[in-house]
């Protein structure tokens, strides 16, 4: 089976700076990927690589057959790759539900000439997308806030604003930039269920980065592992933990 | 102190303050709905009034086709200052728009063969005649005026463009309020967020910006036809600098805010305009020209110091983040 994404060779340089450096690994449909590394070994790089806010220096990355490298970042995010950010970037001055609402593509409405030309598929794409953003503040719990400013909420409850948001795109891979940081211990629970159900229930595909490693070894199906911009191993959360290269990796060579 | 008690110098403040309320209602698209920093709506007034005088006097055209066209024009000014500059960090894209005004500013000054350079529309036609743009708009004004009993031409004047600027509220208040209006929040909130939920940023910014820069040019048609005469001086960067204050005592993101803050600003304006008594009177005329802006810059002070948010804004906003 060929992979949903595939990263081949991927280099990107800042300067003299190679944070990323030849990374190549797949992403099996369905799956959950843990892609982990000691601080600066290029995964947040690569992240925003992938999700076309940087342009890789060389390399390709094909999502579903096809190159997305290059690519805007909005052409990423249409195509079915949907990016969060380690600090949920809700947009703190819109309530809860204009946030869900944003989320939507090919909305007609969301087009000046569709406005004007074709108000009626507006509104009744309008009406379809406030009934999944519902659906999507009970899935997460957040009915409370429908109407309150996102800039309110705390840290937890943005992640989970934030998951909502992107379940709304219906993506095909989701790429989770530390989806535990700064989430409350009761919140954390919370989070993991929603993402193996959404798993379940919806077909998506996660990639995430993550430092909390109890996190990713109870989620992940796979785990690949960078350092120095590199991915030195991919395998089993089992096969990773136990590897020499990786525990070097994080605790030095001298441990 | 006799001018400030005539009907006809508060309908002239009033019709300013429509004028202005039109020039910062495309401010409130461009910044107060997408964030974008520009510095240089003026020159978008400068090219609606020029285009309409232009394509009246040297090209005869009749002023009803030629108005709309001043209006596209400007529109277009917004979308090629856009497409060069809108890619650029937002401070920088600040800058390019001031120097896109006063490049506006300077080729009107020096291309005297198209604009009548310095000495204004009056040069507009051939040598040694007095050209005139707003002759057919001033029969339309006088039928207006006719029509529904208006006592003077400054009321109807008053009346006709303060029409236009509640038309145009009314519908950049509907266009806030579509979908399409909530992307331009979301961009303004925060583009790598907007961009990550698939919307084509760039394609927005430069719609608000054209759009904005269309409202202008409307401003500058009225600027054009309330005055009957206008050069490149009257198009000086303060002018933007006006509109942006009128949006800070207004409340950014508020439609109508712009009306109430370019009333406001107006009648501060045209209050301090004859400082004739003391302690004002110790002061040469020209010095007192001076200490008005002086005194207009300290009113509008106090005020943001006392609502920052703006006479109609949420400071809860202001908070958030």
């Amino acid at each position: 089976m060929t992979p949903l994404l595939d990263v081949q060779d991927v280099v990107r340089t800042f300067g003299a700076v190679r944070a990323v450096d030849g990374a190549s690994f797949a992403v099996e449909e369905r799956s959950i990927t843990g892609l982990i590394g000691p601080n600066g070994a290029g995964k947040s790089t690569l992240f925003a690589t992938i999700a076309g806010s940087l342009k890789p220096d060389s390399g390709r990355i094909v999502f579903a057959g096809a190159r997305i490298d290059g690519r805007a970042a909005y052409r990423v995010a249409r195509a079915g790759v949907v990016r969060t950010y380690q600090a949920a970037r809700v947009l703190t001055r819109m309530t809860v539900l204009d946030n869900l609402l944003l989320a939507s593509t090919g909305h007609p409405g969301e087009r000046l000439t569709g406005v004007l030309l074709r108000p009626r598929a507006a509104s009744a794409h309008e009406r379809r997308t406030l009934e999944r953003a519902h659906e999507m503040l009970a899935l997460v719990r957040l009915e409370a806030h429908t109407h309150e400013y996102a800039g309110t909420l705390s840290g937890g409850q943005r992640k989970l604003l934030d998951l909502a948001r992107v379940l709304m795109l219906e993506p095909s891979l989701v790429l989770f930039d530390e989806p535990m940081a700064g989430v409350s211990p009761a919140l954390r629970v919370e989070l993991l269920e929603h993402i193996l159900a959404v798993r379940r229930d919806r077909k998506i595909t996660f990639l995430i980065v993550e430092h909390d490693l109890d996190f990713v070894m109870q989620a992940a199906d796979r785990v690949v592992v960078m350092n120095e911009g590199r991915v030195i191993v991919v395998g089993t959360p089992e096969e990773a933990r136990t590897n020499e290269e990786v525990v070097d990796a994080y605790l030095g060579k001298a441990h | 102190m006799s001018i400030l008690s005539s009907g006809s110098f508060w309908a002239f403040v009033g019709v300013v303050a429509g004028i202005y309320t039109i020039l910062a209602l495309g401010l409130q698209v461009q910044f107060g709905f997408a964030g974008l920093l520009n510095f240089g709506q003026v020159a978008f007034m400068a090219i609606g009034a020029y285009t309409m005088a232009i394509l009246v006097v040297k090209e005869g055209w009749s002023t009803w086709l030629a108005a709309p066209l001043a209006v596209v024009a400007a529109a277009a000014g917004g979308l090629f200052l856009g497409l060069f500059s809108l890619r650029l960090r937002a401070d920088y894209f600040a800058i390019v728009t001031i120097a896109f005004s006063e490049i506006v500013r300077y080729v009107a000054t020096n291309e005297t063969s198209l604009t009548g350079g310095s000495q204004g529309t009056i040069a507009l036609g051939p040598i040694g005649t007095a050209s005139q743009y707003n002759g057919q708009w001033s029969r339309f004004e006088g039928r207006v005026q006719h029509a529904f009993g208006f006592s003077s031409s400054d009321a109807t004047m008053l009346a006709i463009v303060w029409t236009v600027a509640v038309v145009l509220l009314a519908l950049t208040w509907l266009a806030m309020r579509t979908p399409w209006g909530r992307v331009l929040r979301a961009i303004r909130d925060d583009e790598d967020a907007a961009a990550s939920l698939g919307k084509n940023t760039f394609a927005y910014k430069l719609q608000a910006l054209a759009l904005g820069a269309a409202l202008a040019g409307i401003a500058g048609l009225f600027y054009a036809w309330e005055f009957s005469f206008f050069s490149p001086d009257d198009f000086q960067p303060l002018l933007t600098f006006f509109a942006w204050m009128i949006l800070l005592l207004g409340g950014l993101g508020r439609v109508w805010a712009v009306p109430v803050g370019a009333t406001v600003f107006g009648f501060i304006f045209a209050g301090t305009r004859f400082l004739n008594f003391a302690p004002f009177t110790w002061f040469a005329s020209d010095q007192r020209a001076y200490l008005r802006l002086i005194i207009v810059g300290l009113i509008i002070l106090l005020l943001v110091l006392v609502r920052p948010q703006g006479l109609l804004g949420n400071k809860r906003e202001m908070v958030l983040e």
